[in-house]
């Protein structure tokens, strides 16, 4: 795998000179660049690893030392490698300042963020590659399935794309035999405060799904659930505002407005990672995923897509999170790199992103540390318990996916682990998709 | 020198004669470059498979880019006449024989080739740098200088695998989608959800007035329904409530009795206004790169840090307040203890550029930094120097190593921020009477694309007191293993050695306090 991302001159650290200190200082820096920007990941992630170490150590002198290094290597506008390492270094950089204060004092570090976008600009973002439609093609295949037939369906969906995943959905359900149902989308006005951020509300959004619907002769109705108490706002972090409004409009079904006599079907996109573990049992903590998952099978949906990515990056050593970060991330930022120049804005902002995602799980501890993503594999163990059993997807609609991976670029590929699919890239598993349905699920 | 048909040669001798012969062909595409001196011979001995450590004996040639771009795979070595085909090639080397006299008279054995790259800002221009085999440098060439991007003649998007390229331009124009605002899709699913998502079908519907004919006949009844739909919109966006309420699903507009599809657009009472979605309109705009101070001053409290994580507003806020100087006065006013020692300083760029602001060349050539000289440096010399430089060098000479200068770096701080960089400012003279100013940096976070995101962009900020030097070395401990925790990490980092000083990917030492997690092992690539 690191193997993708080594320059193309290997081991390419040329002889060391006896006497560096004769080059002036003012091309220090760049002898360490030209030097060190053909360092692999391998290095790369060991030096991280250091850093966090020392970190944890509270050695300020090796945090300040490694991190010295690191930014010689380190270039938002490199290759992969030092897109990353910039991107990492700031992350610990955020973290030093709070662990390791007398490294870095906190006012040294700025948090990144990539501006909103507008409605189209987010389409074309969740289309930069296949990673995200992977999920949506797969989970709308499964909820066509799963709807034959069926008169009236209502959609509860968690996603943090802004139904970038439902004009598709509104299309096929326009396409049937039967004719389309009365389609229902819902969603939570809570979200977690994370990336891509849109520069409209989502009632904006609803109105435009709304639109599109009637062009294609599908009712459409959109409902935003908002929180039945109002939050105290201030005191309360984003993430736990948003824990808080999900769990209270669960916790109130009335609030999401379900019918008698619909298919109910929930869409769990990119988003139970921001969920915590929770401890004890499912309903000891109502934020929990346990909990989420256990509200939902009392909801008695139909069915239930999850899609999310495939890595386990909620360990509680700061060590291991870089290190599956480092071994994961490398995926988004060596697509990019395969068919968009150094400095196209696009690609600069979904680097961004996925920035601000590496400086949450890397810069921060509890509360704070929102991202907690776990494979597929452990994410269906959870589903398993939580009464759930799988849904295989039919042959059409993995035909479809397939067709959509050959679309791309021939690095990604996609693959099947029982009932899962997962997206692949150079044989890395990046992106999982699956479905369920509640054990004993009464019509 | 032999002259030759197809490609462009030129050679220059360096075999010590001290003047340069040049010859070259009417094809000639390079101006020659200079004779180079005989490069220094002691440290090159050891090292003479490393690429770009030539033997002082060899030949050097340099190619034109078009020679080494020809995508003739089959290249004489001697005469460097390029074949697509081997037969072609082998064909064509046995009338190289030269005969054995003709050897004799000049003496000596065929001299090694060394190839330098034609772009004169590339490190194996140098002709001390140059490869040794043809095959390399062509390579080399190609990855590096050429145009290394397939670009599909349609539609102008890029690839850099030829396959990949490939397999686009038999989609790319076969099936096109257009929407509405001009926008063309190769593929169904995107052109869907654009469409949903593009004003332009907002604006057709709009256009779709009673009696307006279109592909599906409506019932009268959806197009009052299309009516009401925008006056909802209308009405909607006109509505600011300031309080939540109870989950609301109020039908935004009345809709005609008779309904033959229930089509009905609930809205809440009152727009959603989440920062993520709607920033406040002068944090986006207030902004330019850099320093400047932001207008949006709510994230300037006591627990900027904090407050840039917790409340979302000030998420979006942070847009434009994270920048540098808005930090500083914080610092001022927190009242934090000014014993902390020197921030981070890192290499950045002098003045408010950093090293992650938006380069135009590519980042070897960093604005400061002359073009890349020979670095000879490996990562265990280089840590070993950055240990030396941070005891050895006063502050401000070590920090001009990287452009960066105190005193013009606090100019600039004062001219942007005023009265709060004043205010910060003295307080931090009077803890430094008598060293130089450090600087702390910030790491020069900028990011380079968005002009309005602000960043603290400019690492010359504000001095911390500088009880320690730059990397806390030589001057009393900093929290622990000074010089252990180096050289733990020199030793984890250098690897097992071997092969040329230098990085290998060796399993290496564990480092003192790593626990070292199971690492795969190299694997090749995948694909």
């Amino acid at each position: 795998m690191r193997a993708e991302l080594r320059s193309s001159t290997p081991g390419h650290i040329s002889v060391p000179d006896p006497n560096p200190f004769d080059t002036p200082h003012g091309s220090l820096s760049g002898a360490l660049k030209g030097c060190l920007g053909s360092l692999d990941g391998a290095c790369i992630e060991k030096l991280l690893l250091h850093c966090a170490t020392a970190v944890e150590a509270n050695d300020a002198t090796l945090v300040q030392q490694v991190m010295w290094v690191l930014n010689n290597i380190a270039s938002a506008h490199g290759d992969p490698n030092q897109r990353l390492t910039s991107w990492f270094l700031r992350a610990l950089v955020t973290r030093a300042s709070q662990f390791c204060p007398t490294a870095v004092p906190s006012a040294t570090t700025v948090l990144a963020r990539a501006r909103p976008m507008t409605a189209t600009e987010l389409v074309g973002y969740v289309d930069l590659t296949p990673w995200h439609r992977f999920g949506f093609t797969a989970s709308n295949g499964a909820i066509l399935k799963m709807v034959q037939g069926r008169r009236k369906v209502h959609v509860l969906d968690f996603s943090i794309y802004y139904c970038t995943q439902w004009p598709t959905l509104i299309d096929a359900l326009s396409e049937r035999p039967e004719g389309p149902p009365l389609l229902r989308i819902t969603m939570p006005s809570a979200r977690p405060p994370v990336p891509p951020y849109l520069n409209v509300s989502t009632e904006e959004i609803g109105l435009k799904l709304a639109n599109f619907a009637k062009s294609r002769d599908v009712a459409l109705e959109f409902h935003v659930v908002k929180a039945t108490s109002a939050c105290s706002g201030d005191a309360l972090s984003g993430h736990s505002n948003f824990l808080q409004e999900l769990a209270s409009c669960l916790l109130d079904p009335s609030s999401l407005g379900l019918r008698e006599g619909e298919a109910l079907v929930v869409n769990c996109q990119s988003w139970l990672r921001y969920l915590p573990e929770g401890s004890g049992t499912a309903m000891d903590d109502l934020s929990s995923r346990d909990a989420f998952m256990e509200l939902i099978h009392r909801l008695n949906p139909c069915l239930v897509t999850v899609t999310d990515e495939d890595a386990d990056l909620d360990s509680a050593r700061l060590s291991s999170r870089i290190m599956s970060c480092f071994n994961y991330l490398w995926i988004p930022f060596d697509a990019l790199e395969t068919f968009l120049p150094k400095d196209n804005p696009q690609r600069l902002a979904y680097e961004t992103d996925i920035g601000q995602k590496i400086e949450n799980i890397i810069g921060f501890e509890g509360e704070e540390r929102t991202e907690r993503l776990e494979s597929g594999a452990r994410f269906s163990q959870r589903m398993t318990r939580a009464g759930f059993e799988s849904f295989p997807f039919d042959e059409e609609t993995v035909g479809e996916v397939k067709l959509l991976v050959d679309e791309h670029a021939s690095a990604w590929g996609m693959k099947r682990e029982e009932d899962t699919l997962v997206l692949t890239w150079k044989g890395h598993n990046s992106v999982f998709t699956a479905a369920w349905v509640p054990s004993g699920y009464d019509e | 020198m032999m002259e030759l048909d197809n490609s462009s040669v030129m050679t220059v001798s360096n075999s010590g004669s001290g003047e340069g012969s040049v010859s070259s062909s009417s094809q000639l595409q390079l101006p020659a470059p200079p004779p180079q001196p005989p490069p220094p011979n002691p440290v090159v001995k050891k090292k003479r498979n490393l690429p770009g450590t030539p033997d002082p004996e060899a030949e050097v040639i340099a190619l034109s880019p078009k020679t080494l771009m020809a995508t003739n795979r089959f290249v004489c070595e001697i005469c460097n006449k390029g074949f697509q085909r081997d037969q072609n090639l082998q064909l064509h080397r046995r009338g190289h024989n030269l005969p054995w006299k003709l050897r004799q008279r000049t003496g000596k054995e065929p001299r090694k080739r060394v190839y330098v790259c034609p772009e004169p800002s590339c490190v194996h221009h140098d002709p001390l740098r140059a490869l040794g085999d043809l095959t390399g440098i062509k390579k080399h060439f190609c990855r590096k200088h050429g145009e290394k991007k397939w670009k599909c003649d349609k539609c102008s998007k890029k690839y850099a695998v030829q396959s990949d390229w490939k397999a686009h331009s038999k989609v790319c124009g076969t099936r096109e989608y257009r929407c509405d605002c001009g926008t063309l899709f190769s593929r169904r699913d995107s052109f869907i959800t654009h469409r949903a998502f593009c004003d332009a079908l907002a604006e057709e519907s709009a256009k779709k007035g009673p009696g307006a004919p279109t592909s599906d006949p409506k019932p009268p009844a959806e197009e009052e329904k299309a009516t009401a739909t925008e006056e909802a919109t209308a009405a909607e966006e006109a509505t600011e409530a300031a309080v939540e309420t109870a989950p609301a699903a109020v039908a935004a507009a009345p809709l005609p009795p008779q309904q033959v599809d229930p089509l009905e657009l609930q809205e809440p009472a009152e727009p959603t206004k989440l920062p993520q979605y709607m920033p406040p309109p002068s944090a986006s705009l207030a902004n330019t790169s850099g320093v400047t101070c932001s207008s949006s001053s709510s994230s300037s409290n006591t627990s900027l840090f904090a407050s840039l994580f917790a409340s979302t507003t000030s998420t979006a806020a942070a847009h434009s307040t994270a920048s540098f100087s808005d930090l500083m006065s914080v610092m001022g006013h927190a009242d934090r203890p000014l014993t902390e020692p020197p921030s981070l300083c890192l290499a950045t760029n002098g003045g408010p550029a950093s090293l992650f602001s938006p380069q135009a060349q590519s980042h070897d050539r960093r604005p400061f930094a002359p073009p890349p000289p020979s670095p000879h440096m490996s990562a265990t010399a280089l840590l070993q120097k950055a240990a030396q430089m941070g005891a050895a060098a006063t502050g401000s000479s070590f920090l001009k190593g990287f452009g960066l200068d105190a005193s013009s770096g606090q100019q600039e701080n004062i001219q942007d921020d005023g009265l709060q960089w004043g205010h910060h400012r003295g307080q931090q003279r009077q803890l430094e009477p008598e060293q130089a100013p450090m600087l702390s940096a910030g790491l020069g976070l900028g990011l380079p694309y968005e002009p309005d995101l602000m960043m603290g962009s400019s690492s010359l900020f504000g001095s911390k007191p500088a009880t320690l030097d730059f990397l806390g070395l030589g001057m009393g401990p900093v929290g622990g293993t000074a010089n252990g925790g180096l050289s733990a990490l020199m030793t984890s980092v250098s690897g097992g050695g071997g092969g040329g000083g230098g990085l290998n990917l060796g399993s290496g030492t564990a480092a003192a306090g790593w626990e070292a997690t199971e690492r795969k092992p190299s694997s090749p690539a995948i694909r």
